[in-house]
């Protein structure tokens, strides 16, 4: 208690103050038994108290260095997972019905045609045999393939169209449709439809990757066996039905109108042949010829990605930083959610306040 | 009087001696006693009330932090929320009896007797009679008494100053 203070009243009202500490006002000895009753409360686990400042001084940091340590683990797992599926091979599984292959991120470079190598492909490098879904060989398969490639110029878009055709002929097949534009000040475009024997459509493809940088690729591959088979079943046995039929009407005996209804019979199932094996050989030709859609293309990619690090520390960092401000934007989306209950929570503690001490003072003003 | 288990024990991690509630309780109750007495101005009332408060502290004990304040504006805390209480409960009451009758049967016991002071005292407002407890007989310092009441240093000030002056002026009246 500061001297002062008590000295200002004491000696102002020295009298009464003096009046005041001799009045009477001992505790009788009822209340002191009733409060010695009481005895000593139980000791209990004395936890440390959380005020506002240790909360700040520990639990910010704690939670910081949590946030931190929770974004460098997931930098490294997520890098370590996508070096996994880098590595990966898109090889469909062959001979098991409809299979689709996964486009190939922007900007994969080609290599140069004589270049292809049978190592283990990453998204840094070329098409190779073993990242083109391939044919099963012995199966009847619908394989058709889009393949985008980017070029330099529209000078090279003609050399390497020319090539495409080129190599199209090589490997025994034909340009179905072929369109080309070079507009001045338009990025050049050719897209040719190409059909190539399904037996040369891995090397097709690795040939024509080559031609610039892939910009994308998808293939689809059905399986035809299946189709080709009832079609060879229901060929053998029209067959037999048109032997059947002819042996019928050799018979002698045959009324006129048998012999007729037979006849129309006969021609109706040779039609029904010439159509079925019509389609059998259709299809017999959509399996032996793959179709390749290619394009070329002059245009310059719109965004390269940037957070695309070669390193693993590179991507661990990216990904972590990526992760940081992840927990920021929830951690701001929390508090610009909470923050008017905070608000309205503190308003409501001091109207509550601020009403028991006005209800205080009137008691004790008027009691 | 030593009460054989008032065992001081000590804070956790600051070394901090920490009195046993008993003999806080000992030591203080006549200061809370005294505070109660000018705060209702009732003598069996502050009693009771006496009594209720370190009822209450006992239960409460283990939130006492002799770094956050003295034992003596803890209870007094305690005493002053326990006899808000009270009157909050009788205002009610008053409200719901019958107002002639509750005239009746009230007999307030004289709480410091006869004489001049003791009736200057009967006529101050029992917030004046409380800073005057604080200040005065307990001795808490301004801050310390302007925390527990919930106003400012200069509100204390100026409520215990005018309080002292009119208990001066009602004395000098009564002898005149």
């Amino acid at each position: 208690m500061p001297a002062s203070e008590t000295v200002d009243f004491e000696r102002e009202f020295e009298e009464l103050v003096r009046e005041l500490r001799a009045l009477p006002s001992d505790t009788p000895a009822s209340v002191r038994e009733r409060v010695r009753e009481l005895g000593e409360p139980q000791a209990r686990r004395v936890f440390p108290r959380l005020t506002w400042r240790r909360a700040v001084l520990v639990l910010v940091p704690a939670c910081l260095i949590a946030v931190v340590a929770a974004a460098a683990v997931h930098g490294l797992l997520s890098s370590s997972a996508s070096k996994q599926t880098a590595t990966s091979t898109n090889q469909a599984e062959s001979g098991a019905g409809a299979v689709k292959s996964q486009p190939n991120p922007p900007a994969t470079r080609a290599t140069p045609l004589q270049g292809v190598t049978r190592k283990t492909p990453t998204f840094d490098q070329a098409l190779t045999p073993s990242a083109i879904p391939s044919p099963s060989p012995g199966r009847y398969q619908n394989y058709q393939a889009d393949l985008r490639v980017r070029v330099k110029d529209l000078d090279t878009l003609g050399d390497k169209t020319a090539q495409a055709m080129q190599i199209t002929q090589q490997l025994g097949g034909f340009v179905a449709s072929l369109s080309q534009s070079s507009t001045a000040g338009q990025p050049g475009e050719a897209d040719l439809v190409l059909r190539i024997p399904v037996a040369r459509v891995t090397d097709a493809m690795v040939q024509l990757s080559g031609l610039g940088t892939v910009l994308s690729q998808n293939v689809s591959i059905v399986d035809l066996q299946r189709v080709v088979q009832q079609q060879r079943q229901q060929i053998r046995a029209l067959q037999l039905q048109i032997a059947r039929i002819t042996a019928a009407l050799q018979q002698p005996g045959l009324s006129a109108d048998e012999r007729l209804r037979l006849q129309f019979l006969l021609d109706d199932t040779r039609r029904n042949l010439a159509n079925a094996t019509g389609r059998n050989k259709a299809t017999l030709r959509e399996a032996a010829l793959s179709r390749i859609a290619f394009s070329l293309t002059t245009q310059k990619p719109i965004a390269p990605a940037k957070k695309h690090h070669s390193s693993f520390f590179g991507r661990a960092v990216s990904s972590a930083l990526h992760f940081l401000g992840g927990a920021g934007a929830v951690a701001v989306a929390a508090l610009i959610i909470v923050s008017p209950l905070l608000v309205l929570a503190v308003l409501i503690w001091l109207g509550v306040r601020a009403f028991r001490r006005r209800e205080a003072q009137r008691l004790l003003g008027t009691t | 009087m030593k009460d054989v288990n008032a065992v001081p024990t000590t804070l956790p991690r600051l070394g901090l001696a920490r009195p046993s509630f008993a003999a806080v309780a000992e030591s203080e109750l006549d200061a809370v006693h005294r505070y109660l007495l000018f705060l209702t101005g009732n003598r069996s009332l502050a009693e009771d009330l006496t009594g209720d408060t370190f009822e209450k502290a006992f239960r409460a004990w283990r939130r006492f932090d002799p770094r956050r304040g003295t034992a003596r504006a803890w209870l007094c805390g305690i005493a002053r929320r326990v006899a808000l209480d009270h009157f909050r409960a009788e205002e009610r009451r008053a409200r719901r009896e019958d107002r002639y009758a509750r005239e009746l049967d009230r007999v307030v016991e004289p709480a410091w007797g006869e004489g001049s002071l003791a009736s200057a005292l009967q006529q101050l407002a029992p917030a004046e009679r409380e800073v005057v407890a604080l200040r005065v007989l307990l001795e808490l310092d301004g801050p310390t008494a302007a925390r527990l009441l919930g106003i400012s240093r200069t509100a204390c000030s100026t409520r215990l100053s005018r309080a002292l002056k009119r208990l001066e002026e009602m004395m000098s009246d009564a002898r005149v």
